[in-house]
């Protein structure tokens, strides 16, 4: 019994919280289109974290909201659950202007979405090949 | 159908956009809400709209309270797209006009389902509108020529002939009356009678310009008013209209009738201080005095008296000869 547990665990996906199945499922299976969103993913994501991260240097706190929302919008559509919540908490800190939350909060985000940014190059690499 | 999608995030701009092409609607996507509401003013916009709740430049709630202070468009059915989900937030934005709203990341079955009642939403009102531009026509003209009726041509004439007095132009009133028309109700029957009513509306109703009005006075009577008439090619015209009428005969289901009318003619700049009331009583006795000089011709009201349309004699043809 609990070598046949061990082996279901080796099948179930890396724990990246980024669930790909239900994304394609909503895209009808449709790969290319998944990665067009990618590409556009990848762009916004760098784009809203440098204004993040820069919002947060100048405490610029409403800016940080905003680009949060983004994020948090972004991320919820490709089904990353772990990243939007992440980016969601950030939005709510920021709104209420509680610094060291953002900052954490922030450093939160950008370690979920350092997980997943691999995950995304391996896919459009797949799909390409 | 066209719909609207305004969305600042691209990637959900873009999943929206595919997905509404998937089922059939032709989208136009715009990145905030005063390219939104520039897409919905204009002529022919799009009537279904989907709006991001936090946009720059305007906000999903603003675009609805702009569109709703729009009384004079056709309805646009709205949709909020929102990532929040305090309850506040949805009262202040359906509050805000807006038809209804969706939580985002969207769920496409969902999605149509909503998109579906937006459809019977705005099929419902068109057909109101139809209903009510009907009821407002049938209120307005009358049902067997389509021509203006009598209340609504007196009106109308009323403030011609005040605009006229205005801007010192001249209105010219005509009463048109189709000759010995109850022998054709006797001999044809009212069938035949209905046929030459409609073709005589239509034929003084092509006759006039876009400007002028035509209306039915009652049985077979017509009120004709030539607005911004030079006074002296008004009896030129109105002999056109006889001449109209008289030239040819009318085509009914029976055969071939030779139909005449006779006018009683009156202009504003002649009766400057009477009502239109008063003008169309001096056109009325123009036309008894038309009617006693033999029929198909043009008589003219003059504040002396009742004039002959210069000395060029209308013709009088024996009129209804079967």
């Amino acid at each position: 019994m609990p070598e046949q547990s061990r082996e279901n665990t080796t099948e179930q996906p890396r724990q990246i919280g980024w669930d790909v199945k239900e994304l394609l499922e909503r895209l009808d299976g449709d790969e290319g289109f998944l990665c067009e969103l990618l590409v556009i993913f990848r762009e916004d994501t760098r784009l809203n974290l440098e204004k993040s991260r820069k919002a947060m240097a100048e405490r610029d706190f409403d800016m940080l909201a905003r680009a949060a929302h983004t994020l948090k919008g972004m991320l919820r559509n490709l089904s990353m659950g772990a990243a939007a919540e992440a980016a969601a908490s950030l939005e709510t800190a920021s709104r209420e202007n509680r610094g060291s939350d953002s900052k954490e909060l922030l450093e939160e985000l950008e370690k979920e979405l350092e997980g997943i940014l691999p995950e995304v190059e391996a896919q459009l690499a797949g799909v390409r090949s | 159908m066209r719909i609207l999608v305004a969305e600042d995030d691209t990637i959900s701009r873009t999943l929206l956009e595919r997905t509404l092409q998937r089922a059939g609607y032709a989208v136009i996507a715009v990145e905030n809400g005063a390219q939104a509401i520039a897409e919905l003013v204009k002529q022919d916009a799009p009537r279904l709209a989907l709006l991001d709740w936090i946009m720059p430049e305007m906000d999903g709630v603003e675009v609805c309270r702009e569109m709703r202070q729009r009384k004079e468009q056709a309805y646009t059915y709205l949709i909020l797209l929102s990532s929040r989900e305090s309850k506040e937030d949805i009262v202040a934005g359906l509050e805000s006009g807006a038809d209804d709203y969706l939580t985002k990341p969207f769920n496409v079955d969902e999605l149509k389902a909503r998109l579906r009642t937006g459809h019977r939403i705005l099929e419902l009102e068109d057909h109101l509108v139809e209903a009510r531009e009907s009821m407002r026509f049938q209120a307005t003209h009358d049902l067997l020529t389509s021509l203006w009726n009598r209340g609504v041509m007196i009106e109308l004439m009323s403030h011609e002939i005040m605009r006229s007095r205005r801007e010192r132009s001249c209105t010219a009133v005509m009463m048109c009356d189709i000759d010995h028309f109850k022998s054709v109700n006797d001999q044809y029957g009212h069938a035949i009678g209905d046929e030459v009513l409609r073709e005589v509306a239509r034929r003084l109703h092509n006759s006039v310009r876009s400007y002028d009005m035509v209306g039915r006075y009652g049985g077979e009577e017509f009120l004709v008013a030539l607005n911004k008439c030079n006074p002296e090619s008004a009896v030129a015209r109105a002999e056109n209209l006889r001449v109209k009428i008289a030239g040819r005969p009318i085509q009914t289901v029976n055969k071939p009738l030779s139909v005449t009318i006779s006018i009683g003619l009156a202009l504003s700049t002649e009766f400057a201080e009477c009502t239109i009331e008063e003008i169309m009583h001096h056109a009325d006795m123009a036309l008894y005095a038309a009617k006693a000089a033999g029929r198909n011709c043009v008589r003219v009201a003059r504040p002396s008296g009742i004039g002959t349309p210069t000395d060029e004699q209308s013709t009088q043809t024996q009129v209804l000869t079967p």
